[in-house]
């Protein structure tokens, strides 16, 4: 469990930051609450009685949050925190979650995050709050404008299928078949389930124990 | 292999069964419900389509008494017996595996359930049991187990399915890791209906207003949400994850058609929301199944599902929505994790009530910390509800730790839990300190209850009929007199029942 209790807070936006047509980041206060990287809050417009989870994007020392959203053509609440002004009030309630690095301090473990589209928020927050975290990101994406932030990242690997460009590509799936695991390695799967349950079954066919295997279904 | 899947009939002194199955507070009723467990019915359905021969065993549902059982269950030989238990059970269980042992040394027994899931090196002490699950997701375990053991003498110590502690002699056993449910839902089968007995679940169910009704293969395994500190679907080794829309529409379309279904609840933790829930509907709708004479109903949260996809439910025909309204104080949702607020309740169950549903609230009082002021904010709001016609129906119970969720957890690490031994986790009394007697708990649960014989109350049922919808009056005259058998049936638990000897 994470340690951290869950309150409800209202905070206010700070601003909507769009990367991409169907995507952007919301920036809200923080109103102290603490959190650790990878864990996720409640948000939604106030009165509008509806709210949804959103994977914290910020680090756990920057003084906002920050959530990385898709905006679900026909959706309810992305739309609505999209056209969200500065000063609005939302509501919002967390942190929950233990999608977490266990020992981020032991920089002799290494770390292999792979993530589809916005399933990349985790691994933005562990980034973040932890710089010396020895770690390779795979990062799936259809386009290349969908590496968000990319330059916030030691190691990123971008994994693109609908472009004839970008680190690799393919598929991660491709990418972890042609790239074998060492089965010390700790990791962390974060997207959607089409990708959880092949990465997965590749990454225990290379040695990886169950028990290293840390899961987040993305939806 | 021949394998068993049974539920035994536990009876206590007062001629009360135990409800057990997927995710239940073990409760001690006469009067029966009989819930159907779905998880461990797509697991017999898949085995039985691997070539294994499956013996549905409900002793519960199927009316027997466990002389009756346990006589039918040697009989069929089996060569595995799967079981499922939960704590208030678990000393019941141990003595249980111990006897079959005993009668059928060469037999596989196979615990599965979340108490023994999240603690199965206890259970291997306590008893001569072979296997325990270390998943929830039976029917994608067993689906590599029960193969593999008909095909490995030796598989005590070559077996390598994840998930399991495998018992390698009388005191070693070992672990095959966690394992994490990330293969897609959609492969694990709609429940045969024939094979588990369906029908021995169609009936007696307080939350069917029509029968026969029937538990759908659940959309959702686990819970989207996944977060709230008392439930069982909460924890790391938890990952929910869903089926197709298309393929539930097909087994409603057929549960409706082939088995002259009249209910469909569906028991996933928290249904679909947003996108999914409108297609489902929309779905139902493009099929004509909501003019079929079915009701649909399912488990939601509050702040989950928005107006517009409401309205589509309502106007998919359906009828019984399950919400947790587990306090009504923002302090205690927070410690909670329920992530919303107080103030979402009220206009979340206008918007159910206004496209024609009918709320039925879970209550729960007795946390460690709550005040008089709040159980009495409960009180007034619960009843507020109620008598607004803003909820139609509602269950009440007291919160029991157990099966070491996140707030079974938290009672054992500050001290408030007043016993250790499992038989008294059966939510007939209070197990925890509070800051207030005991008694307040209690007479808070017969105050909420006392609603339904209230004139406010009535007069207000009553004003539903004017609506002309046929389910009011169904509500009225056919399930009404059994939603007063079951409040009977839990003030009874609050008079009686603490006086509770253990199971035999």
């Amino acid at each position: 469990m994470s340690g951290n209790i869950a309150v409800n807070l209202k905070p206010k936006v700070i601003h909507v930051r769009d990367l991409t047509a169907r995507c952007y980041v919301l920036r809200v206060e923080r109103l102290g609450m603490s959190f650790r990287a990878g864990q996720s809050i409640t948000l939604g417009v106030r009165r509008m009685r509806v709210n949804r989870e959103y994977t914290i994007y910020s680090g756990e020392q920057d003084n906002f949050f920050d959530v990385l959203i898709r905006d679900i053509q026909d959706g309810i609440v992305s739309p609505a925190l999209r056209r969200c002004a500065p000063g609005e009030e939302l509501e919002c309630a967390g942190p929950y979650g233990s999608f977490v690095i266990e020992k981020p301090e032991d920089t002799s473990r290494r770390h292999l995050f792979v993530a589809t589209g916005t399933g990349i928020a985790p691994f933005h927050a562990m980034a973040r709050t932890h710089p010396n975290l020895n770690y390779r990101l795979l990062h799936g994406v259809r386009l290349l404008e969908e590496r968000y932030d990319m330059a916030d990242y030691a190691n990123y690997v971008a994994c693109v299928t609908g472009e004839q460009v970008g680190d690799f590509r393919g598929r991660v799936t491709d990418y972890l078949k042609q790239h074998p695991t060492d089965p010390q390695t700790i990791c962390y799967l974060c997207g959607n389930g089409k990708m959880l349950s092949e990465a997965y079954d590749i990454l225990r066919g290379q040695g990886v124990p169950s028990d290293q295997l840390h899961v987040e279904a993305f939806f | 292999m021949r394998v068993a899947i049974s539920y035994p009939p536990i009876v206590n002194d007062l001629g009360q069964v135990a409800m057990v199955s997927q995710n239940r507070n073990v409760q001690y009723f006469v009067a029966p419900t009989y819930l159907l467990p779905v998880v461990h019915a797509q697991a017999a359905t898949w085995l039985r389509d691997l070539g294994h021969e499956i013996y549905w065993d409900d002793g519960n549902a199927q009316g027997k008494s466990f002389d009756q059982w346990h006589r039918d269950l040697l009989a069929w030989k089996p060569q595995m017996v799967i079981l499922e238990s939960t704590t208030p059970v678990m000393k019941f269980y141990w003595r249980l595996i111990e006897r079959l042992k005993k009668e059928m040394p060469d037999c596989i027994l196979v615990l599965t359930g979340y108490h023994s899931m999240r603690r199965p090196d206890e259970t291997m002490k306590e008893c001569p049991v072979d296997i325990v699950l270390r998943s929830n997701h039976v029917d994608f375990v067993l689906r590599e187990l029960v193969p593999f053991i008909a095909g490995h003498p030796n598989w005590r110590t070559s077996c390598k399915v994840d998930g399991l502690e495998i018992r390698e002699s009388a005191d070693r056993w070992r672990s095959t890791g966690t394992f994490k449910q990330v293969q897609p839902l959609d492969l694990s089968p709609d429940v045969d209906r024939d094979l588990v007995q369906w029908k021995s679940y169609a009936y007696e169910n307080g939350n069917y207003l029509r029968t026969p009704g029937t538990y759908a293969t659940s959309v959702i395994r686990d819970c989207t949400f996944g977060k709230c500190i008392f439930c069982r679907y909460n924890g790391p080794d938890l990952t929910f994850s869903t089926r197709s829309i298309e393929k539930s529409l097909d087994e409603y379309e057929r549960l409706i058609e082939q088995y002259g279904v009249r209910e469909i609840f569906d028991d996933s933790g928290v249904w679909y929301r947003g996108q999914q829930a409108r297609q489902f509907c929309e779905g139902i709708i493009k099929r004509g199944l909501h003019k079929r004479g079915c009701y649909f109903g399912i488990n939601t949260r509050f702040a989950y599902l928005d107006e517009e996809t409401i309205r589509l439910m309502g106007e998919a025909n359906f009828r019984f929505v399950l919400l947790g309204l587990e306090a009504c104080d923002d302090a205690t949702l927070e410690h909670l994790n329920k992530g919303y607020h107080v103030e979402d309740v009220r206009e979340n169950l206008e918007w159910f009530t206004k496209y024609g549903m009918h709320p039925h609230l879970t209550v729960m009082v007795g946390y460690y910390w709550q005040t008089q002021e709040q159980l009495d904010k409960s009180v007034a709001t619960v009843r507020e509800l109620m008598f607004k016609g803003l909820a139609r129906t509602l269950q009440v119970t007291l919160c029991t730790p157990l099966d070491f969720t996140p707030y079974h957890m938290e009672c054992i690490e500050k001290g408030v839990l007043l016993t250790n031994d499992y038989n008294d986790f059966d939510m007939s009394k209070l197990i925890v300190k509070t800051p207030i007697p005991h008694e307040r708990y209690y007479e808070a649960i017969r105050q909420m209850y006392g609603v339904a014989f209230h004139p406010k109350f009535i007069l207000r049922q009553l004003a539903f009929l004017a609506s002309g919808h046929a389910r009011d009056w169904e509500f009225l005259f056919s399930y009404g007199w059994r939603a007063l058998r079951r409040v009977r049936q839990h003030v009874f638990n609050l008079t009686k029942a603490r006086e509770l000897t253990p199971p035999k």
